[in-house]
């Protein structure tokens, strides 16, 4: 019984009778290759189509890192604590902490890669508390995130004021509710290569620029720390997948009980677990301060622990689903604020276009009424794009969450979180 | 086992709450050489203890409330009262609005200074609760009470000689517009600075983002944004951008500053050039369209210590040097200087009309 819980939790799919095919989630490399390729050809096709050259320029994909970083930092600290079974809904105030904590120590020790290490630490401190709340006193995991994100904000926006209204920060331009300017990362522009992509960019031409644009914007002005979270993503798969000591993590978010039974300490893989979890939204939080910006700022994460939160769940609890709704966040947030309503605009045409793909392969399949309705919305939304020019403006800033729930919507009926997750486990509950 | 757990989470969630809200903001500094009396403001005049309620951002967002806050100090320095200084958060309500204005007004503090019209509806409620109390608010002229002060500015006025010099340092014949929140008062912004950039030349484009939609006001602390906003304009072509978004305009100025020689941005409220947290970025910004808050602010505190206090709608123009704009640098060729002083003076006599609404 044991034993098959925990094969369970090393193949997602559980092996009963009932298992769905292959689940949403779990497509082959090559199958998400061609998804991902033949996306970019839509894409590049509405912007040829369209005029709206701001889809696939150098500058439109920088931005798309900047605001996806921190979202997904977020996302794979609620996917360490998840898959060990512990919901974290306090990303967001990890990630406030993660903020003042690298603000402050970067503009106290003059040095970014310090403000880094105390960004992560204070998430992490975050993240203790987190854990013994939840794991050690057994609280419900949502009232103890929710505390903590009521608490964080107030806990730095008082330290904020004692510490950056002290005549030596007021005099760099600190104030009650930020700090004064910080030391930054160092960033890679490879020189010859950034003006030739960013020139080749320039011209327009089908797919060749807009594969121009793409490189370009990875290797202009790129911060180390993208890098570094970029190996972050990659190392956790590694860990939690490819490692005992990830499966063993990975059974306490299964079957703890089980788990117990074979000797696993589950309070010390959940402590660890939300740990790294906490440095990580820590991390988050030196991303959008420290990167995004040069400056602790109250309120400057604007809720991306919770968008990083809803990325995982869009992600079914997997590293690449969760950079998928990261990037497809940051890709839609830094196109609507780089005010090309053109490019918004075509975005219609790209929905439209996937509406119809998607209607026709369920045709393909037999689902008719499904095809129908796919149909008939996406020929609503081709009519919307040609009798329009531009998108009212109340919708385009909120153009990130709709796209974010549409394809939600569209793709996410069969989410599978690990089994345990979010319980309250208390040691030797199972004899 | 199961009572501990409930137990501690309440406790946690009382303490959270009770951290969260108690830690928000209050600070209270007294000055040095404190004036011996200790009567409150009123009949007598002299003013005592100083409620200030910032807007979001507080002191130190090197714009608006900083410009409020330098009216507060020199206040400060010449009466020698006390303050007690507190921010609004991003996202909050009416109520705790209310609440922080009436908890100034029950703690004896008179007057009570509210910066931002964000304050409107609370301050309407707690000035007709203490009338023996001195209000005054920025930006907001609905609130029309005897012991209110509304300190109103012709923003349009300074943003239309701002978009003249933006349109005479122009090479690429395209401009940008970054506002905060779209609403009334930063479509005040965006219509002068449209105006004065086709009033030079009606060819040239004005690109316009609002970062946020009301009643979300985080476009006005959200330096990100504005940071993606003013690099989608330059790759546009724009090559002056206005933004008049708070600290969002941080992120913009920054981002210009990055795109090196030829492009310019143009500061708001403050004169930006001057700012220390954007020292670094400084040579990049060619004018700031100023509102001189601090003034006002200044001027109705002066007000009530003189036993006199402001009341009623109470207007800020280029007449009375309420708006104005920024030299600081030295990026104004005399030429567009000339133009602008013009104008200036045909805004005053009323032969320019700019509008308020885009």
């Amino acid at each position: 019984m044991a034993a098959t819980s925990l094969e369970g939790a090393d193949a997602p799919q559980p092996r009963t009778a009932k298992a769905a095919p292959r689940a949403v989630g779990r497509l082959r490399p090559w199958q998400v290759m061609i998804a991902l390729a033949a996306l970019f050809v839509v894409i590049s096709l509405a912007r040829q189509l369209s005029g709206g050259t701001d889809l696939t320029s150098v500058g439109q994909w920088g931005g798309t890192l900047s605001f996806a970083m921190p979202i997904g930092l977020a996302g794979l600290g609620g996917l360490w604590a998840e898959r060990a079974g512990v919901v974290n809904i306090g990303l967001e105030g990890m990630m406030v902490l993660g903020t003042f904590g690298g603000g402050y120590v970067a503009w106290h020790t003059h040095s970014a890669w310090l403000g880094l290490l105390a960004g992560i630490a204070l998430g992490a401190l975050g993240g203790l508390l987190h854990a013994y709340l939840t794991v050690t006193l057994g609280v419900d995991h949502i009232v103890s995130g929710v505390a903590i994100n009521l608490l964080a904000p107030g806990f730095a926006a008082y330290l904020s004021k004692l510490a950056f209204t002290t005549p030596a920060a007021t005099a760099q331009g600190g104030g009650q509710k930020q700090s004064p300017p910080v030391p930054g990362f160092s960033r890679i522009t490879i020189p010859g290569l950034s003006s030739w992509l960013a020139h080749l960019d320039a011209h327009h031409w089908f797919l060749v620029s807009d594969l121009a644009g793409l490189i370009g914007g990875i290797v202009t002005g790129l911060s180390v720390i993208t890098v570094l979270a970029v190996a972050l993503l990659i190392g956790s798969y590694f860990v939690l997948w490819r490692t005992p000591f990830g499966l063993r993590l990975r059974s306490c978010g299964e079957n703890p009980t089980a788990a117990e039974s074979l000797g696993v300490n589950v309070y010390r893989y959940k402590y660890a677990a939300v740990l790294v979890s906490g440095g990580l939204a820590g991390l988050g939080g030196v991303f959008i301060a420290m990167v995004n910006s040069n400056f602790f700022l109250d309120g400057q994460t604007g809720g991306r622990g919770y968008i990083g939160l809803a990325s995982m769940i869009f992600g079914n609890w997997r590293i690449g689903g969760l950079a998928a709704g990261a990037g497809l966040f940051g890709y839609t947030d830094s196109l609507q604020g780089r005010a090309d309503t053109t490019s918004v605009h075509a975005l219609l045409l790209i929905v439209a276009v996937l509406l119809i793909g998607l209607a026709l392969w369920n045709g393909y399949r037999r689902r008719y009424l499904r095809a129908g309705i796919g149909l008939a919305i996406g020929a609503l939304v081709v009519v919307w794009f040609t009798a329009t020019k531009s998108l009212p403006a109340e919708f385009l800033v909120v153009t990130p969450h709709i796209t974010t729930l549409l394809v939600m919507g569209l793709a996410s009926q069969r989410l599978r979180m690990p089994k345990a997750d979010g319980l309250v486990y208390r040691r030797g509950q199972g004899t | 086992m199961r009572r501990i757990g409930r137990f501690a989470a309440a406790v946690v969630c009382v303490g959270g709450l009770a951290l969260a809200t108690a830690c928000g903001s209050t600070s209270t500094s007294s000055q040095a050489h404190k004036s011996g009396s200790s009567s409150s403001a009123g009949k007598s005049g002299k003013i005592t203890k100083v409620g200030m309620a910032y807007d979001v951002g507080g002191r130190g967002d090197q714009s608006f409330n900083d410009s409020a806050a330098r009216g507060l100090d020199k206040a400060k320095s010449q009466y020698g009262f006390t303050v007690s200084e507190q921010s609004a958060q991003n996202g909050e309500t009416d109520a705790i609005r209310e609440q922080r204005l009436e908890q100034l007004a029950a703690g004896g503090y008179n007057p009570v200074i509210a910066i931002g019209y964000t304050y409107a509806p609370a301050l309407g409620k707690v000035a007709k609760k203490y009338p023996n109390t001195e209000f005054a608010i920025v930006d907001d002229s609905t609130v029309q009470l005897k012991n209110v002060a509304d300190l109103m500015f012709t923003e349009q006025q300074s943003s239309y000689l701002v978009g003249m010099a933006a349109a005479l340092t122009t090479k690429t014949n395209k401009v940008g517009f970054i506002g905060g929140v779209d609403n009334a008062l930063i479509h005040k912004f965006d219509a002068g600075f449209t105006a004065g950039v086709h009033h030079i030349n009606p060819k040239i484009t004005v690109i316009k983002k609002y970062l946020s939609e009301p009643p979300d006001t985080s476009g006005y602390a959200n330096p990100t944004g504005g940071k993606n906003t003013a690099n989608g304009m330059l790759s546009q072509g724009a090559d002056v951008i206005y933004s008049a978004a708070g600290s969002s305009g941080t992120g913009a100025i920054q981002a210009v500053h990055a795109a090196g020689k030829g492009k310019w941005a143009i500061g708001v409220d403050s004169d930006q050039y001057q700012q220390k947290a954007l020292a670094a970025d400084k040579s990049s910004i060619l004018t700031s369209a100023l509102k001189n808050v601090d003034s006002a602010v200044y001027l109705f505190l002066k007000s009530v210590q003189d036993g006199k206090p402001l009341s009623g709608t109470q207007r800020f123009n280029l007449t009375n040097n309420g708006v104005g704009y920024a030299t600081s640098g030295n990026f104004l060729t005399s030429a567009v200087q000339t133009k602008l002083k013009a104008a200036e003076q045909d805004i005053i006599s009323g032969k320019i009309t700019v509008p308020t609404t885009p």
